[in-house]
């Protein structure tokens, strides 16, 4: 897998309140702003989809349904209750995982290995290596044990379920569960 | 407790981790409570730094293409403004009716176990559909190759972990061993390896230390109803935590 030496910045409070005005021009039936949002989303969308889902024939389709429903749902989102960039990175993210959970469970396990999914642990680390080292999020990252470390950032990064996790670490399945969770409570109040 | 335990919810569900009753719960929790709907909102800004970790990748032309195609179809519609649990469109195009992208059908029933739940004083860990034993395979260089889980109704599924290659002409076969006087029995065939439920319906519930293995056999099985083959991986079942 090949990271970013530097990854995207993470958007600007100014462009969530930019993607915000795209979402209620596209409740407003503006084709013009869902093509905006797609020039500006649609590369880290696939990315971060071919990341969780790793055939590329599937990544593009968990985009082309992600706009769809961005599309569908546009009205519904609430500036209120959250950023637009988030909002629209978890329809993606509930789609790709949905694939990866689901119907396409069966073709996904023949382009397991040959992604180098196999050897994890630097993958987990160059993960969390290409966050900014001004931010919190890594630097809490990096008070985890890096087992626990690995567990968080393959389970959000690759999509693994806990069963995979346990495979993959070669962990009892307990073990796995409480490891992600003492990490996340970890994880939250270093980030409070 | 219920925020502690909500708090949990919504970090699982944000990455990915939540399965059965409990995902559903997550949902209908999304739907309903906006406490809970803030919880998961600040759990997706925590981890949102690691989807700009993934590499961008450059769209197919052809992909807006298609998406533009599809903005015909449909217009936008009112909706709650819950990305998880979005609301049944008004219109149903085909994709859309993909039961497993929207989950609609658990919610009213999950919001009702809530309910219920929390009235009993009952964790809803039990309502998971965790599975009870899980038998990790490894392959003959000792490395994870595949899990097989037996939830508690006795349901068991394997699940590879590894892409095996099979020889035209050959089947890989499940077995298990339960009983060395039994010795070991068939419990799946398979062209290659996949995601199956075992056939163990008719067999005993299986324990702890149960045998899984994965042998490589001639097309349509082995001929004696034994293991002929070389074992590609084996494994134990362990009790789930």
């Amino acid at each position: 897998m090949s990271l970013r030496a530097s990854p995207q910045p993470v958007p600007t409070p100014d462009g969530g309140s930019d993607f915000a005005a795209a979402l209620a021009r596209c409740a407003a039936g503006d084709g013009a702003a869902l093509r905006s949002l797609y020039d500006r989303l649609a590369p880290r969308m696939l990315g971060v989809a071919l990341r969780l889902v790793r055939r590329r024939d599937l990544a593009e389709e968990v985009v082309h349904d992600t706009f769809l429903a961005i599309w569908e749902k546009a009205a519904g989102f609430d500036p209120a209750r959250g950023r637009a960039d988030t909002w629209m990175f978890a329809i993606l993210r509930h789609r790709a995982l949905n694939v990866l959970r689901g119907e396409a469970r069966n073709d996904l396990v023949d382009d397991f290995e040959p992604l180098g999914l196999a050897d994890d642990g630097p993958d987990a680390e160059a993960i969390v290596a290409a966050l900014s080292e001004a931010g919190a999020l890594r630097r809490c990252l990096e008070r985890l044990d890096p087992v626990r470390r690995q567990a968080v950032v393959l389970a959000y990064t690759h999509g693994l379920s806990h069963g995979e996790l346990a495979g993959r670490l070669g962990q009892p399945l307990g073990t796995v569960k409480s490891w992600i969770r003492r990490g996340l409570l970890v994880l939250r109040e270093c980030l409070a | 407790m219920t925020s502690d335990l909500h708090d949990r919810l919504a970090a699982e569900h944000v990455l990915g981790l939540l399965e059965g009753a409990e995902q559903d719960l997550a949902e209908a929790l999304l739907a309903e409570d906006p406490a809970f709907a803030r919880l998961v909102e600040d759990w997706r800004g925590r981890l949102a730094e690691l989807d700009a970790t993934a590499a961008p990748e450059a769209p197919p032309p052809a992909l807006w293409s298609r998406i533009e195609a599809g903005l015909e179809d449909r217009r936008p519609v009112e909706t709650t403004p819950s990305p998880a649990a979005p609301r049944r469109p008004a219109e149903r195009p085909s994709l859309w009716n993909c039961a497993s992208f929207w989950r609609p059908l658990g919610l009213a029933a999950a919001a009702a176990s809530l309910v219920l739940a929390v009235a009993l004083g009952v964790t809803v860990e039990r309502a998971g559909r965790a599975p009870a034993l899980v038998t990790v395979m490894l392959s003959a260089d000792n490395r994870p190759a595949a899990v097989v889980n037996t939830y508690p109704d006795g349901r068991t599924e394997l699940v590879p972990l590894t892409q095996v290659p099979v020889p035209e002409g050959k089947s890989l076969q499940v077995w298990t061993l339960w009983d060395r006087e039994r010795g070991p029995v068939s419990v799946g065939l398979l062209d290659a390896l996949r995601s199956i439920e075992l056939g163990l319906s008719s067999l005993p519930a299986p324990a702890v230390d149960q045998l899984f293995e994965i042998t490589l056999e001639p097309e349509g099985g082995s001929p004696t109803g034994r293991p002929t083959g070389p074992i590609l991986m084996k494994g134990t079942a362990n009790r789930a935590l």
